[in-house]
């Protein structure tokens, strides 16, 4: 009689001893996921649309693109080209200033998605890329000019 | 009982030991799932430089191009390029403290002209420091050029001659999207330009133009730059 009462208080102390293994396990878990940036936070996200922007904009330099749309004012072709090279989930804003701080793309827009996109959104990234200046042939003279004329692009990212 | 009681207590160990194990191994887990997915702040700057080193070689291309294209040659453009660059960096990054020296005494720019072999060329070193992240003494060196190389000169007929040229970049590999828009020879267009592949060089230019011998050529490359080269009679 005495051995079933021991029997029945072992199997119990087992079912007891599992669910406190199973909250330790959990506590663990929590805890640990704490300190895990994971590719959903905030301080995740920033960084990988900073690298986005800075490779898009980057890329379109050294093909030779970048500095040739910028000094012949091609805005249009300019957004074109970064909706080609940004993907499609991603939303842009472009800001092109000279040295004196003055905005050169006036009131035309160089965005993908709306501007409210923009103010609600909860991850922003911000990149600046300069611009020196660009050769161009001087057809009267037949000869190339090239001179030093910054440009700042300000390059807003967020995703949709 | 005492044999019931000796079993429950090698369980119990058992027990504790396994528990250790599994603690461990999902501890080693999630160090790796943190790890995998770390913020890396150097990663930030890593594109700040890279935007600078960009800009720097940019600086030399524009100063080159100015260099070889402009009558009575302004030998301090470079300098000069280089000084407004310097100054302007701490406006466009006002927060990050960059300071950038740059070190012409490599070469700066330099032409060899009206031989067979011609080049003109570009050539500085610098040292980046970013204060904000407590970089110092990063050091790159940036080269621009452009070569042109006279191979041979064959008589079409009394009036034509053919020229075979090799044109490289500072990168060593040849210039392969030049037309006839970017040859002159003897102040006036070449008639006819093509590119045919070469066993040594990859790619050679026939030119074809009207006139005689000696010759002047003079080639721009898509961004600008310009060398002269001559041939004797």
């Amino acid at each position: 009689m005495s051995m079933r009462n021991l029997k029945n208080t072992r199997g119990q102390m087992r079912v007891i001893e599992t669910i406190l293994a199973a909250f330790i396990i959990v506590a663990a878990l929590s805890f640990v996921g704490i300190f895990a940036v994971s590719p959903t936070s905030p301080g995740f996200e920033v960084t990988d649309l900073e690298k986005m922007g800075y490779s898009a904009l980057h890329d379109l330099d050294q093909q030779g693109l970048l500095a040739s749309l910028v000094f012949n004012e091609k805005w249009g072709d300019l957004r074109t080209v970064l909706k080609i090279t940004i993907p499609v989930d991603v939303y842009f804003n472009l800001t092109i200033c000279n040295l004196s701080g003055s905005k050169l793309n006036g009131d035309t827009q160089i965005i993908y998605g709306d501007s409210a996109t923009f103010s609600n959104a909860k991850n922003i990234a911000s990149v600046s890329y300069s611009l020196l200046g660009v050769s161009k042939l001087n057809p009267s003279t037949g000869n190339y000019e090239a001179s030093y004329d910054p440009r700042i692009l300000v390059l807003q990212i967020t995703r949709g | 009982m005492k044999l019931a009681r000796g079993k429950r207590g090698q369980f119990v160990i058992i027990a504790v030991l396994l528990t250790a194990i599994m603690i461990v191994s999902i501890g080693a887990l999630m160090h790796t799932a943190i790890t995998y997915y770390k913020h890396e702040p150097w990663e930030e700057y890593s594109t700040l430089i890279g935007d600078i080193e960009v800009n720097s070689r940019r600086l030399l291309e524009l100063s080159l191009v100015d260099y070889t294209n402009t009558v009575g040659q302004n030998e301090t453009i470079l300098i000069d390029n280089l000084e407004k660059w310097q100054n302007d960096l701490a406006y466009i990054y006002p927060s990050s403290g960059i300071v950038l020296k740059s070190d012409t005494s490599s070469g700066g720019l330099s032409r060899s002209w009206n031989q067979a072999a011609s080049w003109s060329e570009a050539k500085a070193d610098f040292t980046l420091d970013i204060k904000s992240i407590g970089l110092t003494g990063y050091k790159f060196a940036a080269t621009i050029s452009l070569n042109l190389n006279i191979k041979s000169v064959t008589t079409i007929n009394s009036t034509h001659n053919e020229i075979t040229a090799v044109i490289k970049s500072e990168s060593g590999s040849p210039v392969s999207n030049l037309n006839k828009n970017n040859f002159r020879i003897n102040d006036a267009t070449a008639t006819a330009v093509s590119p045919f592949y070469d066993l040594t060089d990859i790619i050679v230019y026939k030119i074809q133009y009207q006139g005689t011998l000696p010759a002047t050529v003079e080639v721009w490359d898509q961004r600008g730059i310009r060398v002269v080269g001559s041939i004797a009679a």
